[in-house]
C-alpha cells in the first residue's frame, strides 16, 4: 500500500506543479474581470450611465463618446444572469446613476444557464468580480481553483496571448473593448456570418426565465429612479440573413412588451439600421472602433 | 457525480483511503462503508430515487431468502414472478410507460379513433436498467439453484448498489460479484496499478475520443440536411467512436475503480470494432448485457439447440429485446432488428464461424481477408448506429437516404485530424488485440518509458479533452 501511495504521489508531482503554475498565472495576471472590478469602484461615485451586456456592447459602446459619465461593465459572453448579479451588487454604490444600458441580442433571451460559454466564466465572475454566483455550489472545487475551471489548452492559449500582447486586459479604463480596430474582407465576413449565426442558434424560443431577469433588473432600477435603455446592437446584414426571422420577431415583440409595461424603460433598435456600413464592423456581428463611435454617439443623442 | 469530474477525483481517493486504512479490519464495516458511499454517489445524481434501489434490493433479498426455504415448484415460481413483476414493473413504468401509451395512441389513430389519455412527465432514474438486470440475475440464479441465496443483507445491498458500476454497468452476475462482498478483500499492488491504468484509459476514451467526436456528431446529426453523403458517413463514423469511447471508457473507469477496492468486475468491451462478424462483435461489445441476454433469454428459449426456425426466432427475440432495453423508442428496436438481420447469415454458414480466436495472431499487419471482414462488419454496425443516434425513425431514414446518395463520393467537410486520430487509435487497438486492454504495456521493460506513456496520456487528456458531455448510457 505504501509503495502504491508513494508512486501515485510521485506521479502526481509534475501535474501538481503545472496546476500550481496555472493557478498562479490566473491569480496574478490582471484580465478583463479583475480590471473591470477594480475600475468600477473608481467610477462608483460619478457614474451616470452604466452599460451591461455581452461582447456586442463590450466592443460596441464606448463611454468616451457619451456626454454623461459612463462605465461599460459588459463583457464577452456575459449573459443576463450575470448582468443581473452585477447590477444587484453595484447599484447601491452608484448614487448618481441615471441610465442603465442593457443589450438584448439574438441569444440574450433564450440563453440557458451553464452553457459551454459560461461554464467556466462563472468561476471568474465569482473569484475575480466578487460575485455571489448561485450556480456554483460551495463544495465545487472549481470555486477555489481557476486553473481547474479552464481546460489546459485554453490556459496555454491564454498564456500565449499574454506573452504576445503583454496583457490580458482587452479594454480601456472605462471598460470599452478597445481591441477591435479593423474590418474583415467581404468573403470572410460572409463565411463568418454563417458560422456565427449557426453558433448563436440555440433553437429555443423560451424567453421566460431571461425576461423575468430583465424585469427584475428594471424593477430594481425603478426603485431608484433609473431609466433602462434596451438596445438591440447593430449587426451585419450577412449575419442577420442567417438568423431565424420568427425568433427575431419574437425578440422584438418581447422588447416592445417590456417597454410598454414599464414607464422607466425605453428602447433603441439598431438591428436593421442602414446607418452602419460594412466597414463599421470588425466581424459579422461586432462593431469595430469606428462603428462603436457611431453607435455611441447615436445613443448619446437619444439619452439627451 | 460523473467519473470525469473533479468531484470524482476527490471522492475516489477519500473512499480508497478510508476503505483500506480505516475500515480494513472488519469486512462488515467495510461493506457498510461501501453501501454508504454507493448511496451517497447515487444521491449526487438524484437522492429521490434512492428508494427505488432500496426497494429493488429488499424485494430480491427477501425473495432469495424465501426461495431458499421452499422446494415447492409452484411457490418458487410465484416468488420468481413476484421479483420479476416488482423489478420489471418499476423499470416498465419509469422507462416505457409513455412509449406504450403513445404507441397505443398511434394505433388507435390509425383506426380513426383517438385514445384519451395524457402522457406523464416521468424522470428516468439513472442506471435503473443496469441495477434492475443485476439484481434480477441474482433471483433467477437462486431460482435455478445455480447459486445459494445470501442471508447477509449488508453484502446484498452493497452488491446491488456498488457505486463503480451502479449507473452504467458492467451488469454483474450475482455469482461473480456477490461472493466478493462476502470474503475479505486483500490489497494487491499489481491489481491496483492495473486499476489505475484502466481509469486513465477510461478517461482518455471518454474525454478525448468520445467528447471530441460528440461535437462533430451533434453538429452533423442536427443539421444533416446541410451536409453531403460523405460528411454524413463520417458523422455516423464519429458516432460509432463516440459511443464506444463513452461507454467503454465508463466501463474501464468502473472496472478500474472496483479493482482499487479489491473487486474484479467482468470485462465489458474487447476491441469490438476489430470484430470479423456480428457474432464476434456481440462477444466484444457490452459483453455484460449480451451475456445477460444469452444466459437469461436466449438459452432458456433453446438457444441454437433447436430447429433453424426457432433459432432464428430466438435471435430476433434477443436482439429486439436488447434494442428495447436501450430505450423506449422505435429507433432502438430497429437498431436491434438490423443486428438480428445481419446476424442471420452466420446461422447458415457451414461450418459455423465463431471467430473466437485472435485475428491474425502473431502477425503485425492484418491480412486482406481480415481487413475485408472487419471493414464489412464495421459498416453494418455503423449503419445501425444511425438508428441508435437519430431522434426518431424518419430522422434516421432521411439521414441514411442522404448518406447513400451520389454525394457519398464527394469530399467530406469534417476534421481530418479527428479522423486520423481515430485511425491511429485503432492501430494501437490492433497491436494490443491480444491484451485485455490497450494500456496493458508490461511488455515495455523500461519503467521510465512506461511512465512516459502514462504522462503522454495524461497530457492528451488535459490538453485535448473536448467539451464535457454527459455519458450516453446514463439515459438507459
Amino acid at each position: 500500500m505504501k509503495k502504491l501511495l508513494t508512486h501515485i504521489c510521485l506521479f502526481l508531482i509534475p501535474i501538481f506543479v503545472v496546476w500550481t503554475l496555472a493557478e498562479v498565472f490566473y491569480r496574478t495576471v490582471p484580465n478583463n474581470y479583475t480590471f473591470k472590478h477594480e475600475q468600477i469602484s473608481n467610477f462608483n461615485d460619478d457614474a451616470e450611465v452604466l452599460i451591461l451586456g455581452d461582447s456586442h456592447t463590450f466592443y460596441g459602446i464606448n463611454p468616451e463618446w457619451l456626454s454623461l459619465n459612463a462605465y461599460n461593465l459588459s463583457n464577452v459572453s456575459q449573459t443576463i444572469y450575470f448582468d443581473k448579479l452585477l447590477i444587484e451588487k453595484h447599484i447601491n454604490h452608484l448614487p448618481k446613476l441615471k441610465h442603465l444600458i442593457l443589450s438584448v441580442e439574438y441569444t440574450t433571451l433564450s440563453q440557458a444557464d451553464n452553457t459551454q460559454e459560461d461554464i467556466w466564466r462563472k468561476y471568474f465572475y465569482s473569484a475575480q468580480m466578487d460575485l455571489e454566483v448561485p450556480l456554483i455550489s460551495w463544495y465545487n472545487p472549481k470555486k477555489y481553483s481557476l486553473a481547474l475551471a479552464r481546460k489546459l489548452n485554453k490556459t496555454w492559449h491564454t498564456y500565449k496571448d499574454f506573452k504576445k500582447e503583454g496583457t490580458l486586459i482587452g479594454c480601456d479604463v472605462k471598460g470599452w473593448g478597445n481591441t477591435y480596430l479593423s474590418t474583415l474582407d467581404t468573403s470572410e465576413m460572409e463565411y463568418l456570418a454563417k458560422v456565427v449565426a449557426k453558433k448563436h442558434e440555440d433553437s429555443s424560443m423560451d424567453f421566460r426565465l431571461n425576461t423575468e431577469r430583465i424585469q427584475s433588473i428594471i424593477d430594481l432600477c425603478k426603485e431608484r429612479d433609473i431609466e433602462v435603455l434596451l438596445v438591440n446592437m447593430p449587426v451585419s446584414q450577412n449575419y442577420l440573413n442567417y438568423l431565424n426571422p420568427e425568433k427575431l420577431q419574437k425578440i422584438q415583440a418581447t422588447c416592445e412588451a417590456i417597454i410598454k409595461n414599464n414607464p422607466n424603460v425605453r428602447g433603441l433598435n439598431f438591428l436593421r439600421n442602414s446607418y452602419f456600413k460594412l466597414n463599421d464592423f470588425q466581424d459579422a456581428d461586432h462593431l469595430n472602433a469606428q462603428g462603436a463611435k457611431k453607435c455611441t454617439l447615436l445613443i448619446d443623442e437619444f439619452l439627451r | 457525480m460523473l467519473f470525469n469530474t473533479i468531484d470524482f477525483a476527490i471522492f475516489m481517493p477519500i473512499v480508497f483511503l478510508l476503505y483500506w486504512f480505516v475500515f480494513k479490519k472488519n469486512i462488515k464495516v467495510q461493506n457498510l462503508f461501501l453501501l454508504f458511499v454507493s448511496y451517497f454517489f447515487y444521491a449526487c445524481w438524484d437522492w429521490r430515487f434512492l428508494g427505488l434501489i432500496f426497494l429493488s434490493s429488499l424485494v430480491d433479498y427477501l425473495v432469495g431468502l424465501s426461495l431458499a426455504k421452499t422446494e415447492q415448484k409452484l411457490k418458487r415460481k410465484v416468488l420468481l414472478v413476484m421479483s420479476l413483476v416488482a423489478n420489471l414493473g418499476v423499470l416498465g413504468f419509469f422507462k416505457y410507460y409513455n412509449f406504450f401509451l403513445e404507441s397505443f395512441q398511434d394505433v388507435f389513430l390509425l383506426f380513426g379513433r383517438s385514445l384519451e389519455s395524457s402522457s406523464l412527465n416521468i424522470l428516468l432514474p439513472v442506471g435503473i436498467s443496469f441495477y434492475t438486470f443485476q439484481t434480477l440475475s441474482y433471483t433467477i440464479d437462486v431460482y435455478r439453484k445455480r447459486m445459494e441465496p445470501t442471508n447477509n443483507i449488508l453484502s446484498f445491498f452493497a452488491f446491488v448498489s456498488f457505486f463503480p458500476q451502479l449507473v452504467a454497468g458492467p451488469i454483474e452476475r450475482a455469482s461473480n460479484l456477490l461472493p466478493q462482498f462476502e470474503r475479505k478483500r486483500l490489497f494487491d499492488y499489481a491489481k491496483s496499478i492495473d486499476g489505475l491504468r484502466l481509469i486513465l484509459l477510461g478517461l482518455f476514451k471518454k474525454m478525448v475520443i468520445a467528447d471530441n467526436c460528440a461535437i462533430a456528431v451533434n453538429e452533423i446529426f442536427t443539421h444533416h440536411a446541410e451536409y453531403n453523403g460523405s460528411t454524413l458517413f463520417f458523422g455516423a463514423f464519429f458516432f460509432a467512436f463516440q459511443i464506444y469511447g463513452d461507454f467503454s471508457g465508463y466501463s474501464d473507469i468502473a472496472i478500474g475503480s472496483a479493482r482499487l477496492l479489491g473487486f474484479d468486475l467482468m470485462q465489458n468491451f474487447n476491441s469490438p470494432y476489430l470484430s470479423r462478424n456480428l457474432g464476434e462483435f456481440w462477444r466484444r461489445w457490452h459483453i455484460s448485457l449480451s451475456t445477460w441476454f444469452r444466459d437469461y433469454v436466449y438459452i432458456p428459449l433453446g438457444g441454437n439447440q433447436v430447429s433453424k426456425a426457432k433459432w432464428i426466432r430466438n435471435i430476433f427475440v434477443v436482439f429486439l429485446l436488447s434494442g428495447f432495453w436501450h430505450g423506449a423508442n422505435w429507433t432502438f428496436i430497429i437498431w436491434g432488428f438490423i443486428h438480428a438481420l445481419f446476424f442471420l447469415p452466420l446461422i447458415f454458414q457451414k461450418p459455423h464461424k465463431n471467430n473466437k480466436d485472435i485475428a491474425d495472431k502473431g502477425k503485425l499487419l492484418p491480412s486482406v481477408k481480415t481487413i475485408f471482414q472487419i471493414g464489412s462488419t464495421f459498416l453494418i454496425v455503423l449503419v445501425a448506429w444511425v438508428f441508435f443516434r437519430a431522434d426518431n425513425v424518419s430522422h434516421a431514414f432521411m439521414y441514411l437516404g442522404s448518406m447513400f446518395s451520389k454525394s457519398l463520393f464527394s469530399f467530406p467537410t469534417v476534421s481530418r485530424g479527428l479522423v486520423l486520430f481515430l485511425i491511429v487509435y485503432m492501430v494501437f487497438e490492433w497491436l494490443q488485440r491480444d491484451k485485455k486492454h490497450i494500456l496493458e504495456i508490461d511488455f515495455i521493460k523500461s519503467k521510465p518509458l512506461r511512465i512516459g506513456v502514462y504522462y503522454c496520456l495524461v497530457f492528451i487528456i488535459f490538453y485535448f479533452a473536448g467539451d464535457t458531455q454527459p455519458f450516453i448510457y446514463f439515459q438507459f
